[in-house]
């Protein structure tokens, strides 16, 4: 099938940060039967992220707050050529920047490298301290972002969503009218809290961190159906996806490819074969041939 | 999902040197040597550390005092309390033929827990060479000479035992004897002297690895070993020698905290 103009073996993709950066886990992501990688999102310079405890674990999905640990654009950019040296494999270079200059110069970096596609994390609930509202909760900077990374990119350019925007669909269809070919959705849900009830205390170092997992899914759903209806690019289904059901779900709501993270924490790496399977069995059965035949399937009650 | 997380109080908390010392929880940890938990202290962080033993309702640790968090745990009584969660990683295997072990500073926790498993399983012959700089950084040096049939002390300036690396007494070691595996942990340059002396009389070894590590559960990615994509904090620490053939970075580089790669 095809995602953004690359051939891809399953619309099974990696979301970003989980694994982090390193060539060798994204070529190792690809070979255990996922179709593209996320990288980390990378920043212009080097960040070291919050102390740990950075993750905990509930009865839903799990909280973090890695609040964007990442060895820097220029490193980062080093371990996406090593990924594509003598390896075949779609790469999706997540980027972070604190306005819209830096990520104008951020694309820059990206569209010198060998990288396939970008994406715009628009919406990293971590690092509010730092950097504020997530600028996917705010209309205008949406519009900003995209249309200034669009005039500089030649590969196309993902804008990552937030849940946690009134509007989903609205804030979509700005980043599509500002030249976004694709929109990443969903990132994290919140802020959650995790709590230590004997020592009183949260368990995240930060406090609080952002939602993932299994519980966020009948939400991503319902925002991607929403932006489905509203938008003509694709879309790439993130939010929950732990099983070939969940991916089917998701490209039914009208996701062409879907990207997991969390699950991995509770499959491990072989979620991405297992996915792929699970998949595959259900499209058998169901008389689909192709994944993309699944897209935005959905019919309203 | 796994919740495995748990707050428990410091029961006791025993000197092991002007730096080092053991602390123990009143937990069952169904735990093997080799593998590590990660302990938060509260308003401080989080860091892994090897388990140094295990009883049917303890488990303990031994901790070098080196930055701000072990720092800020230094300073906690009996009493206090911590958060902890594990066991993770991969254990040493549990062979118990002929066995050699060889330990340099505070690395030596997982090797003193792996000689009492063993001694409790039976094993046919115990050897152990246990380094340290000088005979105040040496551990465990009782409970060695308990568990293994030889036990040797190798200190950099000669203040107890041989004068020189532990590594060098292996060398004699194997020289003398014949072993069907080795269990090595260590600083990482030392490790790479270890293993190379074990390739030379081709025996089997595991070793120990460290790498900086934030979730330990195999989702932030900051363990992670090129060029394969090996994910230390679920298929380590321990690895055997034919896995260490792959990981090109052993005794080379590491990753710093913010993931950028470092020369050792
Ligand atoms: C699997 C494993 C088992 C370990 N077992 C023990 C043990 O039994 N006893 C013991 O004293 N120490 C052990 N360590 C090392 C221990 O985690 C760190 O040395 C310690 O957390 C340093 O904390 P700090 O904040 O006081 O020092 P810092 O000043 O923050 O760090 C000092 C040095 O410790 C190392 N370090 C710091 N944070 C980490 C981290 N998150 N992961 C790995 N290394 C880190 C780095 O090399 C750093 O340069 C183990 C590490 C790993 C990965
Ligand atoms: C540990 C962790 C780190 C994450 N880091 C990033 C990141 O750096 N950039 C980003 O855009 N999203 C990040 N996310 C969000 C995921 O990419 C994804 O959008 C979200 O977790 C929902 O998918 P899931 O339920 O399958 O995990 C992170 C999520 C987790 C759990
Ligand atoms: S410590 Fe996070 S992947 Fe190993």
């Amino acid at each position: 099938m095809q995602f953004l103009g690359k051939e891809i073996p399953s619309p099974l993709t990696l979301a970003s940060g989980i694994l982090g950066i390193s060539f060798s886990s994204l070529q190792r992501i690809i070979r255990d039967g996922a179709g593209m990688v996320t990288t980390k999102s990378l920043s212009l310079e080097p960040r070291i992220g919050h102390e740990g405890p950075i993750i905990a674990e509930f009865d839903g999905g799990l909280i973090n707050s890695v609040g964007l640990t990442n060895p820097g654009i220029q490193d980062g950019l080093l371990e996406v050529e090593k990924f594509h040296k003598e390896f075949e494999g779609v790469s999706i270079v997540s980027v972070f920047g604190g306005n819209a200059a830096e990520f104008v110069r951020l694309a820059k970096a990206v569209n010198s490298s060998s990288a396939d596609l970008l994406e715009l994390n628009l919406s990293c609930p971590n690092v509010e301290d730092e950097f504020k509202r997530p600028f996917a909760l705010m209309p205008e900077k949406i519009t900003e972002i995209v249309s200034a990374v669009g005039a500089v990119s030649q590969i196309p350019v993902l804008a990552k969503l937030s849940p946690n925007a009134y509007d989903v669909a609205e804030m979509a269809t700005l980043a599509e009218a500002a030249g976004a070919d694709g929109i990443t959705m969903i990132n994290t849900l919140g802020h959650g809290m995790v709590i230590d009830a004997i020592a009183r205390r949260p368990v995240l170092r930060n406090n609080f961190g952002g939602i993932s997992g299994p519980c966020i899914k009948p939400l991503a759903l319902k925002l991607i159906h929403d932006v489905y209806q509203k938008v003509d690019i694709p879309i790439l289904g993130t939010g929950g996806v732990s099983n070939g059901l969940d991916a089917v779900e998701m490209m039914m709501a009208g996701a062409s490819a879907v990207a997991i993270g969390s699950a991995v924490y509770e499959r491990g790496l072989d979620v991405f074969r297992s996915t792929r399977l699970e998949m595959e069995a259900f499209m058998e059965t169901h008389d689909y041939a192709d994944y993309s035949d699944l897209i935005g399937l959905l019919e309203e009650n | 999902m796994k919740r495995d997380r748990q707050t428990l109080p410091i029961v006791a908390i025993r000197e092991e040197n002007v730096s080092l010392r053991t602390f123990t929880f009143e937990t069952s940890l169904q735990a093997l040597p080799g593998q590590f938990i990660m302990l938060t202290v509260f308003s401080q962080g989080e860091k892994p550390f090897s388990i140094l033993d295990v009883t049917e309702s303890s488990f303990s640790m031994t901790i070098k005092n080196i930055g701000p968090f072990t720092e800020r745990l230094f300073q906690m009584d009996v009493g206090d309390i911590i958060s902890i969660r594990g066991p993770y990683g991969q254990p040493f295997s549990q062979e118990t033929g002929r066995i050699l072990m060889v330990g340099g500073g505070y690395a030596t926790p997982p090797l003193r827990f792996q000689a009492k498993v063993l001694r409790e399983a039976g094993v046919r012959y115990l050897v152990n060479v246990n380094g340290a700089r000088s005979e105040t950084d040496l551990l465990y040096v009782p409970d060695f000479m308990d568990y293994c049939d030889r036990s040797l002390i190798a200190t950099d300036d000669g203040s107890q035992g041989y004068r020189g690396t532990s590594v060098a007494v292996m060398q004699d070691v194997l020289g003398e004897e014949s072993f069907d595996r080795i269990y090595i942990s260590g600083p990482e340059k030392m490790m790479k002297a270890a293993t190379t002396v074990a390739r030379q009389f081709g025996v089997p070894f595991e070793v120990n690895l460290e790498r900086y590590m934030k979730c330990g559960v195999g989702v932030c990615g900051s363990c992670v070993m090129d060029p394969h994509g090996f994910i230390l904090c679920m298929e380590g620490p321990v690895v055997d020698h034919k896995t260490l053939d792959k990981l090109e970075e052993f005794g080379v580089s590491h990753r710093d905290k913010t993931g950028r790669i470092t020369a050792l």
